[in-house]
């Protein structure tokens, strides 16, 4: 069966890309179009790995992590931050919230395949 | 020049003409990237689409050449020259897929320039409107008070507006991204 990933960004053409890239390596991809929105969809079902912008309109990136760790069911899911922001101040603070990795756009798709197989295998 | 009385009305008249000249240009710099974030948006889901479709088109290409390769004796020549050319497709898709994400980051400076015009429209709209009167017993306190008040106000709104505006796009060229994992 086929490992579920949740792609949660406001831009389109990003996420029209990260389903692209992981549908073709094999993945289901569930899409969120904010904070809350991946908030709400990681309830209705929980996946494999949740990849998440920063800036977003409603909720942003940190405060999703922090509300999903928060969650039972993704205390140990692991979380990766995909963003325009690549200071070591975000990043600190993206590791302190309960990110497992931190991917600065734009991502190369082989590379974003690898690092996802290497967090949750193929 | 002999001058008895500071010129008061000139000075305000000065201060309401940068703030209308400068309004009317910020009004047609705001329109102009409202129009490019709109026309940029519109051609990348326009590529978007095709691409999907394109990618589509070629993916079931290729299933039909491999179904051809199965039934068909092609000469190794033949079938490198496909194997290149399935390569050259998947680097060129990945390619594809990295420049059509700039969009996001175009557009986050877009927004971020956009949102800063405003901050400065609002900036001049205070330099525009300081027009309570002057006492003229009391015109070089008053004038002073008026230009420290103004020069005050537009320190306070140049700081919120620069405090609210955080830099979140530090691409400068077309590579792609860091990662690392925790």
């Amino acid at each position: 069966m086929a490992k579920t990933i949740l792609a949660v960004d406001d831009s389109g053409s990003l996420r029209q890309m990260v389903a692209f890239s992981l549908k073709a390596a094999g993945y289901d991809v569930v899409q969120a179009v904010d904070g809350q929105d991946g908030l709400d969809k990681a309830k209705e079902k929980t996946v494999d790995l949740v990849l998440t912008d920063q800036n977003m309109p409603i909720m942003d990136g940190l405060t999703l992590i922090k509300n999903l760790r928060e969650l039972g069911s993704y205390q140990k899911v692991p979380i990766l931050m995909l963003t325009t922001e690549s200071s070591d101040e975000m990043k600190a603070k993206g590791k302190a919230a309960g990110a497992n990795g931190w991917l600065v756009k734009p991502f190369d798709p082989k590379r974003l395949i690898e690092v996802v197989q290497k967090v949750i295998g193929s | 020049m002999d001058m008895k009385t500071l010129p008061t009305t000139e000075l305000r008249s000065l201060l309401a003409t940068v703030a209308d000249h400068g309004k009317q240009h910020l009004v047609e710099v705001e329109a102009d990237l409202l129009q490019t974030t709109f026309l940029l948006s519109e051609a990348i889901e326009k590529l978007g689409v095709s691409f999907m479709a394109v990618h589509e088109a070629v993916t079931a290409q290729q299933a039909v050449l491999n179904s051809l390769m199965i039934t068909h004796q092609f000469d190794t020549q033949e079938t490198k020259k496909l194997e290149d050319f399935k390569k050259k497709i998947g680097e060129e898709v990945n390619a594809a897929v990295t420049g059509l994400q700039f969009q996001d980051l175009t557009s986050q400076l877009l927004v971020r320039t956009i949102k800063r015009v405003n901050g400065l429209k609002d900036l001049l709209n205070e330099l525009g409107n300081h027009s309570d009167e002057i006492d003229p017993e009391h015109e070089h306190e008053e004038i002073a008070k008026f230009l420290d008040e103004m020069s005050h106000s537009l320190h306070a709104g140049s700081r919120a507006l620069s405090g609210g505006l955080r830099r979140s796009v530090d691409q400068q060229d077309m590579a792609t991204g860091d990662i690392e994992l925790f």
